[in-house]
């Protein structure tokens, strides 16, 4: 089920990455200097506007021809330029091993291309699962000379996790409490609901962009006969017998399923997005993500 | 609709128990397959969704089960044998006599009682078994295998489709025959090579109206026979059952017709009849018939010396063939006679007496005629109808009735030591030539040879020193020797009187019986009705080698003679006038009409009698038992493919 022995990133899709980068609606302080344009002022070489002076100003800022040709003292004001934190949680748990890439494939190859964007633009990156514990936070990569770490570190990451949503959410906020940008990659199929979780991460300053991942098997089951289903996280068992109404039935409570999330999501100020692990990571990234103004 | 018990109780038992087993198991699910899937979670909420609905979507989720249970009851009712219930054996042989004679055209059951009959043994050789095998026999006055034992059913079928209708009168006996003969082989009839196969029982089944005599010393041995009754009892006919014309003493060109109808029906009727002449109405006349009861009727005509007289019966009920009768009228014509005498002044004038001419038209020869041409070619033409030979001899017997006088025929006869005063014993009065002649006493002969006749002749005069007369067939024709002459030569070649019989009445009439037996009866106008089927002599009456016979229906059929002088036509199947064509001229007309008050009675007879024992006709049809089983095993074959496909192709439903 794993596909590990294919690279996460493709050249390809390495080259096509390059152009892009990560945004955010929200201003965030970053704690560097970084690449990022911000929409404060700051120094960089980009200039931005003039103000007049008042005394405590720097005065390195002063711009003396002005002040020759109109004998008033202004300030010259740059752009600033910043760095942003980028964050990617993977939901490692048993049940996303299925699919053909599994899910957890899926989410390790769009965090991977996420990820570079980011450290291609000295944006700090942090990828975590769910099941990492409070005292244990994962290692924050910046800069391009950091990307091989990343993707075997990425690589190395096993499913059978076995922590709940909500669980795993509440210890990645214990763990960062920083702003800047949240990639949530889960199939968020937690019997206890997915809205705890979500709501721990309202009460950070992140730019969450949660992403269900969910295989071609659970958006249109193959199934035929009697069957006993086992669940495999909790081994919990549902007996059905395919028919025709069953899946549509099952088709229309996965349909309210999806839209209830969208729903919670949108009206809490995040971002949702259904992936199909068939549908191929570089064209999730340029198409789907980059109309959603995660990156650009 | 009627079942058949295949099975015992236990058997039953078991098989009732099949259908709450597949249910248990269905309910046990013992055969759900795990799979591991990502989350039961939403799978639960579909299921427990879909638990809120009716009784019916178990149901209907339930498909496969509800098909196997179907599949289940198809077989188990095709185990029942469903059938709709008939006449069926199983036996293995089995002998259709199917009748076709004129009776069984009736239209009382409709379209007619032969098609009736046909589609009843088609019922019954649609539900032969494999292994079953089946004779097929037509008959009506004769019978005819249209297929011997076969287990081809297609072929049966196609052969019984071939029978048609005739318009023969019936007997049962060949029928019978022809079938005991295949059923008990070695007592009537031997395979080919001589070797008597083992007698098999056979069911006969009869197929017929019942209008037949009863067979008598008939034994059925190992046949089985089932009687068939086809017709309605309450069936009306009324037939003509003779219908004949004759000259009116005297007047050659008054003419009689005279015909019989019979009713068969249970009321009494008025006959209308129809008597056409060539086609344009004579006559006609009402017949009052009683029910069951027989009336006649009779036509006085006038100037009519030939043509075809029909007589047409309205509304003559269920058979149409006993409707119409038809009579052909011939010209007058005299019998040719030729005495060939060396002189014999007696025997001519009894042959010229008044009412002799009436019979016949009397040519007189020399003896030394036989060695001429043209003599022989006019006997062997058949050009005299009877030829007289006194004391003299041909070397080849004509194509004609013979006497000899005196001497023997070339062929055939012997004769013993002549003797002197034979002494007459006995007189065969019974036999037309010898009717109203005493003999015995006041009749001497001086000497006479006693004959040795060939077989099958009849004597006629009986001598002490053995047989004087006496006639024997030969070939169509009859010879008569008289071992005594009349005229007799001595060694000087004197004639002498051998007899005093001319001088006597009874010589006369012996000459009048000859002529009216051997050439004679010329005297009805009309030449005697034909039954259909059977066969008809023609003389021609030239020298012509072959005849042209043209059928009521337009058929022209040749017949040739040959080594006789008569030409025998057999086609005689159709009723009607048939014509005899000699070059384009109509020389002679018959008639072939039913006339049979068997067949005319068409009321179907419930019990008929072979040999000994009497055979209960079945009226009631129950038609042949239809087997469903098949039908069944086919739809439960059809609905474990459909069960297949279901569960294959996902056809949701």
């Amino acid at each position: 089920m794993s596909t590990a022995n294919l690279p996460l990133l493709s050249p390809q899709l390495l080259a096509q990455l390059e152009r892009l980068e990560l945004v955010t609606r929200k201003i965030f302080r970053g704690r560097m200097k970084g690449e990022r344009r911000s929409k404060r002022k700051g120094q960089s070489v980009e200039f931005a506007d003039f103000r007049s002076y008042v005394p405590g100003d720097d005065l390195r800022f002063i711009d003396w021809n002005t002040y020759a040709r109109l004998d008033k003292l202004f300030l010259k004001l740059f752009l600033e330029e910043e760095d942003l934190h980028f964050y990617a949680l993977i939901d490692a748990s048993a049940s996303m091993d299925f699919g053909t890439p599994s899910k957890l494939e899926y989410a390790k190859q769009l965090a991977a291309a996420l990820a570079f964007i980011g450290l291609k633009r000295a944006d700090r990156v942090k990828i975590e699962t769910l099941g990492q514990s409070v005292r244990n936070p994962g290692r924050m990569w910046r800069g391009r000379q950091n990307l091989w770490p990343m993707l075997d570190y990425l690589d190395h990451l096993e499913p059978g996790e076995n922590v709940s949503l909500a669980q795993g959410v509440k210890n990645f906020c214990l763990r960062n409490a920083g702003k800047g940008i949240l990639v949530l990659l889960t199939d968020l199929m937690d019997k206890q609901g997915y809205e705890t979780a979500l709501r721990y991460l309202l009460s950070q300053q992140l730019d969450v962009y949660v992403i269900q991942i969910l295989s071609a098997e659970e958006l249109d089951p193959d199934l035929k006969g009697d069957l006993r289903l086992v669940d495999c996280e909790d081994a919990d068992i549902a007996e059905i017998t395919t028919s025709a109404p069953l899946l549509k039935r099952y088709k229309a409570t996965l349909a309210a399923f999806i839209d209830g999330a969208r729903e919670y999501c949108s009206r809490r100020g995040m971002n949702y997005l259904l992936a199909n692990n068939q549908v191929p990571v570089d064209q999730l990234v340029s198409n789907y993500l980059r109309r959603r103004g995660l990156v650009r | 609709m009627s079942v058949m018990n295949m099975l015992s109780w236990w058997q039953w038992a078991i098989l009732g128990a099949v259908p709450p087993a597949i249910v248990l198991l269905y309910f046990l699910k013992l055969k759900r397959q795990p799979l591991e899937v990502p989350s039961t979670y939403l799978w639960h909420k579909s299921i427990e969704d879909l638990r809120v609905n009716s009784i019916w979507q178990r149901l209907r989720q339930s498909l496969l089960l509800l098909l196997q249970l179907l599949l289940v009851a198809l077989a188990i009712v095709a185990l029942l044998r469903p059938g709709w219930m008939g006449a069926e054996e199983s036996g293995g042989r089995y002998i259709f006599l199917v009748d076709n004679s004129a009776s069984m055209g009736a239209d009382d059951v409709k379209p007619t009682r032969l098609e009736e009959a046909k589609h009843r043994v088609g019922e019954l050789i649609d539900q032969m078994v494999s292994g079953d095998v089946a004779m097929l026999v037509s008959f009506s006055d004769s019978a005819r295998i249209e297929q011997l034992f076969t287990d081809n059913r297609r072929e049966l079928r196609r052969r019984l489709d071939e029978i048609l209708q005739t318009n023969r009168s019936t007997s049962l006996g060949e029928a019978l025959r022809v079938a005991a003969g295949l059923a008990n082989p070695g007592r009537e009839f031997e395979i080919q090579n001589n070797q008597v196969a083992e007698g098999m029982p056979a069911k006969l089944y009869i197929f017929s109206d019942g209008r037949f005599p009863d067979v008598e010393g008939f034994s059925l041995g190992n046949l089985e026979p089932v009687y068939f009754c086809i017709g309605r009892d309450d069936v009306e006919n009324i037939g003509i059952t003779a219908f004949s014309t004759r000259r009116v003493e005297g007047k050659e060109d008054q003419l009689q017709a005279f015909a019989r109808l019979e009713n068969c029906g249970s009321v009494a009727v008025k006959a209308d009849v129809e008597l056409t002449l060539d086609g344009s109405l004579v006559d006609a006349d009402k017949v009052d018939l009683k029910a069951r009861g027989s009336g006649a009727v009779v036509f006085n005509l006038s100037d009519i010396h030939t043509g075809t007289l029909a007589l047409h019966l309205r509304s003559g009920g269920a058979l149409k063939a006993d409707d119409q009768a038809w009579a052909a009228v011939n010209p007058p014509r005299h019998s040719r006679v030729l005495l060939v005498t060396p002189g014999n002044e007696t025997l001519h004038l009894a042959l010229t007496t008044e009412r002799a001419l009436e019979l016949a038209e009397v040519s007189l020869a020399k003896p030394e005629v036989l060695e001429t041409k043209q003599y022989r070619e006019q006997a062997a033409g058949g050009a005299y109808d009877f030829i007289i030979y006194d004391q003299c001899r041909p070397r080849e017997m004509p194509q004609a009735n013979t006497l000899f006088i005196g001497r023997l025929p070339p062929t055939g006869w012997s004769a013993l030591e002549k003797v002197v005063a034979p002494q007459i014993i006995d007189t065969n009065a019974a036999h037309p030539i010898m009717q109203l002649i005493e003999l015995g006493g006041d009749v001497h002969f001086a000497e006479g040879t006693p004959l040795k006749p060939p077989t099958g002749s009849t004597t006629l005069i009986e001598s002490s020193a053995g047989v004087l007369f006496a006639v024997a067939p030969r070939e169509g024709f009859e010879d008569a020797v008289l071992g005594v002459e009349i005229l007799g030569t001595n060694e000087k070649g004197e004639q002498y009187r051998n007899t005093d019989w001319p001088l006597r009445l009874s010589f006369p009439v012996f000459v009048l019986n000859v002529l009216d037996y051997f050439g004679g009866n010329r005297e009805s106008a009309t030449s005697a009705s034909v039954a259909p089927g059977r066969l008809v002599s023609l003389s021609p009456t030239g020298s012509a080698d072959s005849l042209t016979v043209k059928t009521p229906s337009g058929k022209t059929v040749k017949v040739t003679r040959g080594q006789s002088s008569v030409a025998n036509f057999t086609g005689t199947d159709e009723l009607g006038i048939y014509e005899v064509l000699e070059g384009n001229k109509v020389t002679q007309r018959f008639a072939v009409n039913l006339f049979d008050s068997f067949e005319t009675d068409i009321r179907p007879r419930e019990k008929v009698r072979i040999g000994y024992s009497p055979i209960e006709g079945q009226r009631q049809w129950k038609g042949a038992r239809r087997e469903t089983w098949k039908a069944l095993l086919l739809l439960a074959i059809g609905v474990l493919l459909l069960e297949w496909y279901i569960y294959n192709r996902r056809v949701y439903v």
